[in-house]
């Protein structure tokens, strides 16, 4: 077979203890809608299942969708976790109400971008292709 | 051809393989997974990849290895039952790996895979492995590199490996080609059964399982498509299961395992066991072989200009497929 050339892969997950997932569904659905391969997850998820299924899904980006809070210890987790598995090319963005001053913590972390709820489709699209890894 | 003594060999035995894969290295979750996308990449490397897997089955694969084909309507509980079976192997120490085959939009070439919401994450389980796989414009219910892929997962180790596909009819009758055991899940709706065999989807399943017996009307469906396949030569068992309340999920494990033993055992359907998946990646190949040269025809515009040659009667229609598809063989 000739190389064909292939979609992005994104991992959307929820980690922390809420349980609404409209907007983390919406986004799911836009970015198939955009061309990207869109593995979701669901609610409710460890970072350690998270950091597994990003693994075992080959992602190139995995959006973390967060709406309790708990954002400022679990993001970082998640992005150490991926290094730690040895993945280091996997682009890290986060979704959600984060507050304005801790972005800046999130950033030394490795999460390459954060997107509030006013965020269209188009422009997180135009973030992941601009930054995912190329293959 | 030492693989279908093999499997006759494999008949009633299954072992459990806990531990190492069958070469003896520890289990690598990110090299397969890596793997996996290589050959959905396709190209040299996918060839690579694909002959290393069969050059280590061929040295020492466990002959009890089983691939489970899982189709059903959308919602059916595919996923539910899968991940209810593989709580049920593991405890038997099995090692269990899910591929899920959802189709890519033929428009954008997104997908949106959420077979992963029903299935727990046990990230500390390396007896697991679930890959989630687009169809990528190969066109029909199952991707063009299913079959390449549960080579590199059977090259692993694994013993039982579920692949779920949505049943979209007959499109979807390339599973029952790789699989080694088909499995169709049924919904306790009424009407549902007739569907299924509208689909012709009830004659490629070695095994019928109606989900959802907690709700009503399950038994009654079952009844439903017992008769309604009473009159076919080998009728499949039909099964009720509950994969919300964990009813039936070891009996219908016990009956996968009797139905594969029975299949690999039945010496008139070759090609068998792991042969099968080699015919279904090498069919897989010269489909999508096929589509990229009709894609570059259309493109190149040597379609529309043998269309209109012949439209013209400057061309006779005898071998314009030939001109098509390339120098005949
Ligand atoms: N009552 C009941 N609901 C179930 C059962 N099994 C699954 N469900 C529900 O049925 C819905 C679909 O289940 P899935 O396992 O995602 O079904 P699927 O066939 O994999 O669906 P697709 O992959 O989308 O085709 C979910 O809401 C499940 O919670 C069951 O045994 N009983
Ligand atoms: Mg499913």
């Amino acid at each position: 077979m000739s190389e064909r050339s292939v979609p992005i892969r994104v991992l959307i997950a929820k980690p922390g203890l809420d349980g609404h997932d409209r907007g983390a569904k919406v986004l799911a659905r836009g970015l198939r809608d955009e061309g990207f391969e869109v593995i979701y997850t669901g609610i409710r998820r460890s970072t350690e299942a998270i950091i597994a299924a990003a693994i075992e899904e080959d992602v190139d980006v995995v959006g973390l969708s967060i709406l309790s809070g708990a954002h400022a210890t679990l993001l970082p987790k998640v992005v150490a976790g991926l290094r730690a598995a040895g993945a280091n090319d996997v682009l890290v963005v986060a979704g959600g109400i984060i507050p304005e001053e801790d972005r800046p913590g999130l950033a030394a972390a490795g999460i390459t971008a954060v997107f509030g709820p006013g965020s269209t489709i188009g422009e997180i699209a135009t973030h992941l292709r601009a930054h995912a890894r190329r293959r | 051809m030492h693989d279908g003594a093999d499997a006759v060999a494999a008949a009633d035995a299954v072992t459990p393989s806990d531990g190492p894969s069958s070469s003896g290295e520890r289990f690598d979750a990110r090299r397969l997974a890596q793997a996996i996308s290589a050959v959905e990449r396709g190209g040299s490397e996918a060839d690579a990849l694909i002959a290393a897997a069969l050059a280590r089955l061929a040295a020492g694969a466990s002959a009890s290895q089983r691939v489970v084909g899982v189709t059903g309507a959308p919602g059916a509980g595919k996923s539910s039952l899968i991940a209810a079976l593989s709580d049920v192997a593991r405890a038997a120490g099995r090692r269990v790996a899910i591929l899920a085959v959802d189709p890519s939009s033929a428009i954008t070439g997104g997908a949106l895979l959420g077979d992963r919401v029903r299935i727990d994450e046990r990230p500390d389980d390396p007896g697991r492995f679930m890959r989630s796989i687009a169809t990528r414009g190969s066109g029909r219910a199952l991707s063009h590199t299913a079959a390449a892929a549960s080579l590199l997962v059977e090259a692993e180790g694994f013993d039982l490996i579920f692949i779920e596909t949505v049943g979209a009819g007959q499109a979807d009758l390339g599973i029952a080609r790789l699989a080694d055991l088909v499995l169709l899940v049924e919904g306790p709706e009424g009407g549902d059964e007739v569907q299924a065999m509208k689909a012709g989807l009830l004659e490629s399943a070695q095994l019928i399982v109606v989900n959802k017996s907690d709700r009503p009307g399950a038994d009654r469906a079952a009844e439903r498509l017992r008769s309604g396949l009473s009159l076919a030569a080998a009728a499949p068992p039909v099964l009720l299961a509950s994969a919300a309340e964990s009813r039936g999920i070891a009996e219908l494990l016990a009956a996968i395992d009797a139905a594969a033993a029975a299949r690999a055992a039945d010496t008139s359907a070759p090609p068998a066991g792991r042969l099968r998946r080699v015919a279904a990646h090498l069919v897989a190949a010269a489909e999508a072989r096929l589509a990229s040269r009709l894609e570059g025809a259309e493109s190149s515009g040597a379609l529309a200009a043998l269309a209109a040659a012949i439209a013209a009667g400057e061309r006779p229609l005898e071998g314009a497929i030939d001109d098509l598809l390339g120098p005949g063989r």
